[in-house]
């Protein structure tokens, strides 16, 4: 019986850090604007008071709930052991590195290796010819559509000015 | 400027023979409506070279047809896989991806492609003949009335996230906070930037909706192997071309209900600034207030589906009025219209429609045409696009976040934006996974620097009264509706609970 009280306690550690953000966000943001003229405070003060006092509803309800043994403060399933097992943690830094190596290797390299690297990830390893083919496919297939085709503002690199050079279409 | 209706039946008979225009169009439209980041005024500036070499005529009914098709685009991946195209859209997956993972997605694209296309097509036509009236509409809406059309976005962040309105208000008022990064409309003094100069002109709408949508989703479906669930996957297994039918008949069914939420489309896309992404949750919210069954909104309701996407089509045919009527744009897109026309030397206002009725009239008579070739579009795209579903999503994942955060980059070239896209990836994920809705977070993003700008705009005209915001005699009545509007779901709600529990008792 205990054992299952214990279960239906509600996990309010996660729940409480969008409140808590908001509320370190707004402190920030009113400190930008405390010497500014009135045109740039009256609106951010009205917003921000009004987010602050919400959140503090919030923390105050959280409060209650967990004194009263309603709930604790645990994280939930927002962080758990499955970030790591599910490869979400490593799609994480493969995403990062996507978007740090983009500038320079340009669309489709960066794409291809992040899609190879991240599905190869998230599938545990297996399968790494087919998901080097639809990863190839899939970065081509972008090249075309969205800087051959449509001529988007897409970051170039190095495989895109050697197509260019290729083509001498002046893309 | 009384609508010469003898001029309808030749102007739509010539403004078919553009097929060749229109058709190709509404593919384009389709894919960059259906890619966060390529919205139809992304393409328009990126083809406008090509548009205004166009003849006028021709260049504008690619625009229009561009226009109108990406709006249905929209709602594709909003649909599919829990990831709107555009703002506009942003309702649309409330009740559209509980349909997909259910197995039931050909039948919620069926119901989409034919609640946008009638819906567009019903509000080009009351624009039509009812556009002298509607450009009043227009007209009225001033500093103090827009503030009160803002709050009533806001206030749906509430009954968006009806489980806990308490939530929904932070994730909203959070949004409106968010939105307030930049550099203020009079002294350009930098608030809230982090120093990033990138951030001097506000936070950008595309990689936040990137990033709270799509990014957010694909480190959520990784969890498991589907985006469908079990039932779901069966179903989908077993589907054929009768789905599709079955949607357009559920469609046809609430005929209605398309007509009076596209309805409230057309009014707020009259409104300059207000858009789409308001038009769809006021559809959606009012669609749910006065439903008999408002209880299975959010779990894949047809209704809930219908109203934001008719409401958000209806957009795109008010949109129009103003920028023809008064020369005010309505929208990014009606705004690059208006520099496109003016390249071309045409003068708007009430002359427009004496002088050059095929430009005047002819743009709502190629949103007519555009929306009828639609319709043909409806019956395979439904059928094969659903497939998306299928897909396993350690391939999904990957793919989303790739081709979307690359799209946070288009717009400004930013490679900073990208940055900003995984920013809020992060926040979304830590807001789906408390229960904070990332629509009410988008909402305040978009609203928060319109909602400044007619704040400071109604004080300085009356010298920093804030009594001001009662001033006015359209405004007291909107503000009155907004009332209404947020208590008549309590009310609802406890008459409904009273009934409930009569009916235990006896």
């Amino acid at each position: 019986m205990q054992q299952g009280d214990e279960d239906k306690k509600r996990s309010l550690g996660g729940e409480l850090i969008i409140p808590v953000a908001a509320i370190v966000f707004t402190l920030y943001y009113f400190t930008t604007i405390v010497d500014s003229p009135w045109t740039a405070q009256v609106s951010a003060f009205f917003v921000g008071a009004v987010l602050i006092a919400l959140s503090a509803a919030f923390v105050i309800r959280c409060a209650v709930e967990v004194r009263s043994g309603k709930a604790d403060l645990g994280l939930g399933d927002l962080f758990s052991r499955a970030d790591i097992t599910s490869g979400r943690l490593t799609l994480l830094g493969v995403t990062l590195g996507y978007i740090l190596f983009i500038e320079w290797a340009g669309f489709t390299i960066t794409t291809f290796v992040f899609l190879f690297v991240g599905m190869l990830a998230l599938n545990r390893g297996r399968g790494p010819g087919l998901i080097a083919v639809l990863a190839a496919v899939m970065a081509f297939g972008g090249y075309l559509l969205f800087i051959l085709a449509f001529d988007t503002r897409f970051p170039r690199g190095p495989f895109e000015t050697f197509m260019k050079a290729v083509l001498g279409d002046g893309i | 400027m009384e609508s010469n209706l003898d001029l309808f039946g030749p102007l739509f008979l010539h403004t078919l023979s553009f097929w060749w225009v229109i058709v190709p169009t509404i593919f384009l439209g389709l894919i960059v409506g259906a890619i966060p980041g390529f919205s139809a005024a992304n393409t328009i500036i990126i083809l406008l070279p090509l548009t205004l070499v166009m003849e006028v005529e021709v260049g504008l009914v690619f625009m229009v047809a561009l226009y109108c098709s990406s709006r249905m685009g929209a709602g594709i991946p909003a649909i599919l896989v829990n990831i709107p195209g555009t703002a506009g859209a942003a309702a649309t997956p409330l009740d559209g991806y509980p349909m997909a993972r259910a197995g039931r997605g050909q039948q919620a694209l069926a119901m989409s492609f034919v609640a946008s296309t009638l819906g567009g097509l019903l509000t080009t036509i009351v624009a039509l003949v009812s556009m002298p009236v509607l450009a009043e509409v227009g007209y009225y809406m001033h500093s103090v009335e827009m503030i009160v059309v803002m709050l009533f976005g806001i206030s749906l962040i509430a009954s968006i996230a009806a489980r806990d309105t308490l939530k929904g208000l932070i994730a909203g008022f959070f949004g409106l906070m968010i939105g307030a990064i930049g550099t203020d409309v009079v002294y350009a003094t930098p608030r809230g930037t982090f120093g990033f100069l990138e951030l001097y002109d506000g936070v950008p709408l595309i990689p936040a909706l990137v990033g709270l949508f799509a990014v957010s989703e694909a480190f959520i479906i990784i969890e498991k192997d589907s985006i469908l669930t079990e039932r779901g996957r069966e179903s989908m297994r077993s589907t054929s071309w009768a789905a599709t039918f079955e949607g357009i008949a559920i469609a046809f069914k609430h005929w209605w209900h398309i007509v009076w939420t596209s309805l409230i489309g057309l009014v707020i896309g009259v409104i300059p600034g207000a858009g789409a992404s308001i038009a769809s949750f006021v559809a959606y919210q009012q669609s749910r207030t006065y439903s008999k069954t408002p209880e299975l909104y959010g779990t894949g309701h047809p209704a809930g589906l219908i109203a934001p996407e008719s409401a958000n089509n209806g957009v795109t045919s008010g949109t129009l009025v103003p920028l023809l009527v008064i020369g005010i744009p309505g929208g990014a897109t009606a705004a690059i219209m208006l520099i496109v026309m003016q390249y071309h030397g045409i003068d708007f206002g009430p002359s427009l429609f004496q002088e050059r009725p095929e430009i005047g009239y002819g743009m709502f008579m190629a949103m007519a045409v555009t929306y009828f070739f639609m319709i043909l579009t409806i019956l395979p795209l439904s059928r094969y696009m659903s497939r998306v579903t299928m897909v396993r999503t350690v391939y999904l994942a990957p793919l989303i976040i790739s081709f979307t955060l690359v799209g946070a980059f288009v717009p400004r070239e930013y490679m900073f934006d990208m940055y900003i896209g995984l920013a809020f990836g992060i926040i979304g994920y830590i807001a789906r996974k408390t229960g904070y809705h990332v629509a009410a977070i988008l909402i305040g993003v978009i609203l928060g620097p319109l909602l400044e700008t007619y704040f400071l705009r109604a004080l300085k005209k009356s010298e920093g009264d804030i009594m001001t915001l009662f001033s006015s005699n359209l405004g007291n009545v909107l503000w009155v509706m907004l009332a209404i509007s947020l208590l008549t779901p309590v009310y609802l709600d406890r008459r409904r609970r009273k009934a409930a529990a009569a009916a235990e008792k006896t």
